[in-house]
């Protein structure tokens, strides 16, 4: 009866429909319900933390299971909030705790770290193993076993498990049938090692659990050891359940019944059933048979012996045995010897465990499959092209022979330097490709390649240390590796920029008007209608030097000109600026801006330059964003759809009277066309779990806290609704919608541990040698010259050990 | 380093004594040099090359006429068997490198070996002739006719502080702060055993067949000098028996280019197919050569005889082998005094070599010629090699002899039967990683290292592999250190493994709390057989199973101890490390494929760095960036510095249908018109697209 109840128990900590489905059993205490509870003795696990980050948060999901689970053991589950009580001792250690503590009564039975009680199944074996600290027994070696054996011997029988790695479900498995049969049988647990060679494990380390019952308790004498059989099945509570209940059973079952009649324990256990028919006569000979094959079948299948003389027994003379596997029909046969009717089970059980390996083959090799699939996107679109010949056609492929003259043909030569292995290179040399294609019509550029696998000198030379890379060769100018975003359209623009020489001498008011105008150069206009036009009243102004060198920088990103004259006056004079002066132009027709230039060096003019450039209210296009992001300040980001009657240009338009009144400053406010950047949609999804009406408005603490706020869609986006919402935000009052994390990425296939797999494989292989002692590097010693006897003497050719006189003839094999 | 000598190198940097290289340039002393180095063979000339390159003041001592004067006797049958491959098929000059075994390093790409002779085993002589257009190309210094025959340490010295002194032939004393000894092996190999004195030396053999003519030869000796030997002598000479303790090890199952090459082994034909030839394993120390007239013991006249015949046949006495306990302690070696019972074909008359020769030729290599050293400046002999080298450390110092470095095949101690250390191909590269010590060393030039972001790393490294050929050739021995910083590497090239307990002292650089890759090419360590099936693995997860050379990576927390070397695992190179990486052997050496090459070293550098290395799109970077506030350090160091990777729609295409990819282009509505915004939003000039299309 009590076997039943454990069973009910074990089988309800299992499945879930006994689980009380709403009522969480987790228990969250205060310093009051804290101190009230402790004295009464019970055993209770809690945890102690106070901030909540992802990690925490699975752990407190997993905590909440347990506490259904230790439940049906008598021990609580509780939590403690140490923001809001402060128990001494347990809540102190930063801002994430990382301790859960065992308690009995006050008293702290262990910690954990709750890296070890990762999940239910550890917290349950730890906390379980915890208890049963002194119940359960430890071994190590097989003294230790032996130890636990000679004290068991004629009293109690042992269950002995084996856990490699402590915390898994095998070992919670154990554990919960330690707490249940731990009265019946004397538990042993070891973590391996070579006690395992006691109960005929052959290669330890290659075993990760596994369960013996050893037969102590009828073992009188001190000198017999225990016979063991092994659980040949996976460490389930089920499975444990099962063994020891056959364990339990008599060896052989005697009956006078026919089989269909026969009741054993087997039978309701699923297991298989072997049924012996005996006659009188030999009774005791097919007893000892019957005993002989239920050892060898025990844990695995049942032996009855039938007494044939019965009037019961109905089973026609001309067989001597029937067997029955879970859940089939009865088969009778007639049984030769005892290996064959092993074997006949062993083939029967064999074959379902079969079918069972080659799931796991199956498994094996869909993993193989995961391993070898590309993760990378990059890596595996290219691969995905291995059948394509690519057309490089366009692009030149320059060797260490022709670079140098190659690179002084013409007025602009692009060289791309790769290496073929690397995806992002033969990414990017599509895109050159189509670079060249366009430029085509254009004369004096040329696009250029090199691989860096081959022509390693030429690449080492040309102190190229990162691939791909582009560097802009000009006749006479020092060469300059391209900064910008590896992509057709940005180097297109580039080069064509980069054609104008920067800065642009203008020398006369005409040429200023149509430069600033955009009328030279117009066919640039489309790629970049502004201009910057540095002014000097005379060549001997300093500024003159930084703004050429600035100039130079920014070339290909900005077209510049220079004008020094003492005619410059002119053009600053309705800007209330003084010479020398920078004049700004953003297109025809638009108000020119003027600053004064005074700075020390080319790289501060050209953060100024980019600064004054960069939109006040930019669209954030996949191009673009790193300029914005890296000014570190909250995006203040508004999502439009791509519906034209959706009111986005007014939304826009409040946002840009806002800017205008200069209470923007510390966000950056942006926004994302959802048509043209669709990326953008699952960004906005991501921020807020949903995809909200359009157009929506966002703010994104990235560079700091990660929170993220919504504007209510309810409300209007009208620039003083926006203004109030951003002082809620600020002040605290609004709830953030999301939060952007803080940990990075992993692929989500590991890599390939060779070292485990030497260990596994080959023991001792890649281990460290372990120093010899005094006698065994004697011994090494002593060994060597007699091998060295033994190679001549086998060698048949060593005259002195087998040709002194007088030892007896040896042939000699040349 | 070791602590006492970093100590002593500590006090003379503060005494500023006399022998510290560039201490004493005002002194104007042609016989005082910051760097000596002695013999102009191969090795003393690379080395001579780099101190060149460096503007170091130095000298190259050498006492014949001219460079590699080795060679000028060596090999006796004048063929190299070192590979002069021309025809790589390749145009990688790093890469022709590891076919190329004759060549110095240089940066001079014309002054290869190629340039001499174009034959694959090239002619002695053109060895001399290449070499001597090194020097003169590079104008090396080197002071010919200088004999040196002793040499000692300074009396002034403080031990970490000597310098050495040499002294030539005419009594002229050399003052050397740095001795670098570059001296070769030249002095035969010589095992005393009775009837020594008997046997013909190969340094002194005639190399002329027809002097062979019908006589019996046996050879002492299974290298590559006897089986040169008998190759030349095969189709004159009537047996040819090769005798030594050890059997034939050949180069082709051993890896190993000091044991049998493949070139030199006709014997080994004649020998299998019983056409006279053969081989006998037996010890060299216990044997005795005697002297017999032909028929010569007891005579039993049986029957007329002409004695003109009788005494022509006694003036042709023969060489027998025996062995020295049958000569009944006899010391002498008349041959009158031979009796039948002294040869072991009297007491077994099937012993092998009961025939007599005609002659008896020792080929056993050669030994370094410790003479020279007084005992103050004399290395100890090395533990491998049956002594015949001087024991040196893992950066090639000798043991207990601070500021004297062996060089070149003399240094070979330090991989003997196990890599390539002792022949031209290998040591030019120890010869270059020594170089890089003395710079840290005496100039506190540190180690060049090559500075990487992080993202570069796993590029770097497929291209070390697949030309690098220090590594290649100096395998085991020589092998890159890649220090972990974060978001970037540093990369050093072809240190010396064995001495990484000493890595900071001898680089002059640190390790940081990342750890430290090293990248080295191993050969498999279970060999099979060579030419059996499953001589190779092709399945990348089986890579450590490799057994053809194949580039491995150990990645180490922190240095390991003097200890951990020495009880590193059997067969390792390196000791146990907290992980390892094989990349699976390759039947054309080019470990390039994305699949079986790239990804799992990519995993394994994931794991040694703790972060994603993986390459995304713009677009991907662009939903990390603003998705996540650590976005991937590929997006950190590429994207997010405005030097994203782009892509087009076809790669876009390609990567969304292998699931990498989200297709946004489902959930939003395709309208790319442009919406009539305000006038001033289009002005940002950078963000404006430009007219082309690119869509493919």
């Amino acid at each position: 009866m009590s076997i039943i109840c454990a069973l009910a128990l074990l089988l309800c900590v299992k499945s879930d429909p006994c689980m009380s489905a709403n009522t969480s059993k987790l228990i969250e205490h205060t310093y009051d319900s804290l101190t009230e509870k402790m004295p009464s003795g019970k055993v209770s696990f809690i945890y102690f933390g106070s901030h909540v980050n992802q990690a925490i948060e699975l752990f407190l999901e997993q905590l909440e299971l347990s506490a259904d689970a230790l439940e049906d053991y008598g021990i609580s589950v509780a939590k403690v909030n140490c923001s809001r009580e402060n128990v001494e001792k347990f809540c102190t250690g930063g801002k994430v705790m990382k301790k859960a503590y065992l308690f009995r009564g006050s008293e702290v039975l262990r910690s954990f770290d709750i890296d070890t009680v990762f999940d239910v199944n550890a917290i349950v074996s730890h906390v379980l193993f915890t208890v049963l600290f002194n119940e359960v027994r430890y071994v190590h070696t097989v003294t230790d076993l032996l130890n636990v054996e000679r004290a068991a011997k004629g009293k109690i029988d042992i269950v002995f498990g084996h856990i490699q790695v402590l915390g898994l479900p095998e070992h919670r498995a154990l554990m919960e049938a330690a707490f249940v049969y731990g009265t019946k049988y004397q538990f042993v647990l070891t973590t391996g090692g070579p006690v395992l060679k006691h109960v005929g494990v052959e290669e330890p380390s290659s075993l990760q659990t596994g369960l013996w019952f050893l037969h102590c308790k009828d073992i009188s004498s001190r000198s017999e050891p225990c016979p063991y059989t092994a659980l040949r099945k996976p460490l389930t509570i089920v499975n444990i359940h099962t063994f020891l209940q056959l364990m339990e059973a008599p060896l052989v079952t005697e009956t006078r019944q026919d089989p269909p009649d026969v009741d054993v324990i087997h039978r309701h256990l699923n297991i298989p059933v072997l049924f012996l028919f005996s006659q009188t006569l030999t009774q005791d000979l097919d007893r000892a048979t019957a005993e002989s094959l239920a050892w060898r079948l025990r844990g695995e299948a049942g032996v009855v012996l039938i007494h044939r003389e019965s009037p019961d027994v109905k089973t026609s003379l001309q067989y001597n045995a029937a067997y029955q596997l879970a859940e089939e029909v009865l088969k009778y046969f007639t049984l030769k010897s005892i290996d064959e009717a092993v074997k006949l089970f062993r083939e029967k059980i064999l074959q379902e465990e079969e079918e069972i390996e080659e799931e796991e083959e199956e498994d094996a090799e869909e993993q193989s499959v995961a391993l070898d699939a590309l993760d990378d996107e990059v890596a595996e679109s290219v691969y995905r092209d291995r059948d394509l010949m690519l057309d490089l056609e366009p692009i030149r492929e320059l060797t260490s022979d022709t670079f140098n003259s190659a690179v002084t043909q013409n007025g602009l030569t692009v060289v791309l330097f790769y290496l073929k292995w690397d995806a992002v290179s033969m990414a990017f040399i599509q895109s050159c490709a189509e670079v060249s294609d366009a430029l085509e019509d254009v004369s004096d550029i040329e696009l250029a390649s090199v691989d860096c696998g081959e022509w390693t000198d030429l690449c080492g030379d040309q102190k190229i240390t990162s691939f791909p890379a582009v560097v802009i060769y000009r006749p006479g100018d020092p060469a300059v590796t391209y900064r910008g975003m590896l992509g057709a359209e940005s180097l297109h623009r580039f080069l064509l920029l980069s054609q104008v020489s920067s800065p642009l001498s203008l020398s006369s008011h005409s040429d200023l008007l149509s430069f600033m105008e955009g009328e030279i150069y117009d066919k640039h206009s489309s790629l970049s209608p502004v201009r910057v036009l540095g002014l000097f009243r005379s060549a001997q102004d300093p500024g003159i030097t930084v703004f050429v060198e600035a100039s130079r920088i920014l070339r290909g990103e900005v077209l510049m000109g220079i004008f020094t004259n003492e005619e410059a006056e002119k053009w600053v004079v309705e800007h209330s600026v003084k010479l020398p002066a920078m004049l700004v132009s953003r297109g025809p027709g638009i108000q020119r801006e003027a600053y004064s230039l005074n700075f020390p060096s080319p790289e501060r003019l050209v953060t100024h330059i980019q600064h004054v450039l960069s939109d006040p209210f930019p669209e954030l296009t996949i191009e673009n964003l790193p300029w914005y992001l890296e000014r570190g300040k909250p995006l203040l980001l508004l999502f439009v759809g791509g519906d034209e009657n959706s009111g986005n240009a007014g939304c826009l338009r409040e946002i840009g009277n806002l800017l205008k009144t200069g209470q923007l400053e510390s966000y950056v406010p942006c926004w994302i066309h959802l048509g043209r950047t669709p990326a953008g949609s699952s960004v906005l999804e991501t921020y807020l779990g949903v995809v909200p009406p359009l157009p929506a408005l966002v703010l994104s603490r990235l560079g700091a806290d990660g929170e993220v706020f919504h504007f209510p869609p309810e409300r209007p986006l009208l620039a003083d609704t926006i203004l109030q919402w951003l002082r809620e935000v600020e002040n605290g009052r609004e709830q953030p919608a999301g939060m952007i994390p803080n940990e990075e990425l992993r692929p989500s296939v590991g890599f390939y541990d060779f070292l485990a797999i030497m260990d596994r494989e080959v023991p001792g292989y890649a281990a460290q040698r372990i120093p010899r002692g005094k006698s065994g590097a004697r011994e090494g010693r002593k060994l060597q010259p007699q091998q060295e006897e033994q190679r001549g003497a086998h060698e048949g050719q060593a005259p002195g050990a087998s040709l002194s006189p007088g030892t007896p003839h040896q042939h000699s094999e040349l | 380093m070791e602590p006492t000598q970093s100590l002593l190198l500590f006090l003379s940097l503060l005494t500023h004594a006399l022998c510290v290289p560039g201490e004493h340039h005002g002194h104007n002393d042609s016989r005082r040099h910051d760097y000596c180095v002695l013999g102009a063979g191969p090795a003393g000339l690379q080395m001579g090359y780099f101190l060149s390159r460096s503007q170091r003041d130095y000298i190259i001592l050498e006492r014949n006429s001219g460079p590699g004067s080795f060679f000028n006797v060596y090999p006796r049958h004048r063929k190299l068997i070192s590979i002069n491959k021309i025809y790589t098929g390749r145009r990688n000059r790093e890469f022709n490198l590891r076919h190329d075994w004759n060549s110095l390093l240089s940066d001079r790409s014309d002054l290869l070996f190629q340039q001499i002779s174009r034959d694959l085993y090239p002619p002695a002589d053109a060895f001399p002739r290449y070499l001597s257009m090194f020097v003169k190309e590079l104008g090396l210094r080197v002071k010919y006719g200088v004999d040196i025959g002793k040499i000692r340490a300074s009396s002034i010295e403080k031990a970490g502080n000597r310098c050495y002194i040499l002294t030539d032939q005419h009594g002229n004393d050399y003052t050397c702060s740095v001795l670098l000894v570059s001296t070769g092996l030249w002095v035969p190999q010589q095992v005393q055993f009775v009837g020594s004195d008997l046997v013909e030396g190969y340094e002194s053999i005639s190399v002329d067949p027809e002097a062979y003519k019908d006589q019996a030869v046996l050879i002492l000796g299974k290298g590559n000098s006897a089986f040169e030997t008998a190759q030349s002598i095969l189709g004159r000479a009537s047996r040819v028996h090769l005798y030594s303790p050890s059997p034939v090890r050949l180069a082709w199952q051993t890896h190993y280019v000091g044991d049998l090459r493949a070139v030199n082994n006709e014997l080994l034909d004649t020998y299998q197919l019983k056409s006279l030839d053969g081989l006998v394993e037996g010890g060299l120390e216990d044997i005795a050569i005697v002297r017999r007239g032909r028929g010569g013991g007891r005579k039993r006249r049986g029957g007329r005889r002409k004695t003109g015949e009788t005494k022509e046949d006694e003036r042709k006495e023969q060489l027998y082998l025996t062995l020295a306990e049958l000569l009944d302690g006899r010391r002498g070696n008349e041959s009158s005094k031979v009796k039948a019972e002294n040869l072991p074909g009297y007491h077994n008359d099937n012993f092998s070599l009961r025939q007599p020769y005609d002659r008896v030729i020792r080929c056993l290599g050669f030994r370094f010629n410790f003479s020279i050293f007084d005992g103050s400046a004399r290395p100890p002999h090395s533990g491998g090699a049956r002594g015949r080298l001087p024991g040196v450390t893992a950066w090639y110092e000798g043991r207990g002899t601070p500021n004297l470095f062996v060089l070149g095949t003399a240094a070979h101690s330090r991989d003997y039967r196990m890599s390539a250390g002792g022949f031209v191909h290998g040591f030019r590269y120890t010869v270059r990683a020594v170089h890089k010590v003395l710079e840290q060393r005496y100039h506190n030039n540190a180690w060049p290292a090559t500075k990487l972001p992080t993202t570069q790393l796993l590029s770097w490294i497929l291209k070390r592999v697949n030309e690098a050929s220090g590594p290649y050739q100096m395998f085991g021995v020589l092998g890159d250190v890649i220090l972990l910083r974060g978001s970037y590497c540093e990369y050093l090239e072809e240190f010396p493994l064995q001495a990484l307990p000493q890595f900071s002292a001898l680089s002059g650089h640190t390790i940081s709390e990342q750890g430290f890759l090293v990248l080295l090419m191993q050969y498999g360590l279970n060999r099979t057989d060579t030419l059996g099936p499953g001589r190779a693995e092709s399945e990348w997860t089986r890579a450590w199973k490799s057994n053809f050379l194949h580039p491995v990576l150990y990645y180490y927390h922190k240095l390991p101890t003097e200890r951990d070397m020495r009880q590193r695992p059997a067969g390792w190179p390196l000791p146990r490390p907290q992980a390892v990486h094989h990349m699976i052997e390759d039947f054309l050496t080019e470990w390039d494929q994305p699949v079986s090459h790239s990804q799992p070293l990519r995993r394994f550098l994931e794991h040694c760095l703790q972060t994603d290395l993986r390459a995304f799109y713009a677009e991907t970077c662009f939903r990390l960036s603003l998705t996540n506030r650590k976005p991937p350090l590929f997006c950190r160091q590429g994207y997010l510095k405005k030097q994203g990777i782009v892509g087009n729609h076809h790669l876009w295409q390609n990567a969304r249908e292998a699931g990498l990819m989200p297709n946004h282009q489902e959930t939003v509505s395709h309208n790319s018109e442009d919406v009539p915004f305000p006038e001033y939003l289009k002005h940002a000039g950078a963000t404006v697209a430009s007219a082309m299309n690119f869509d493919l």
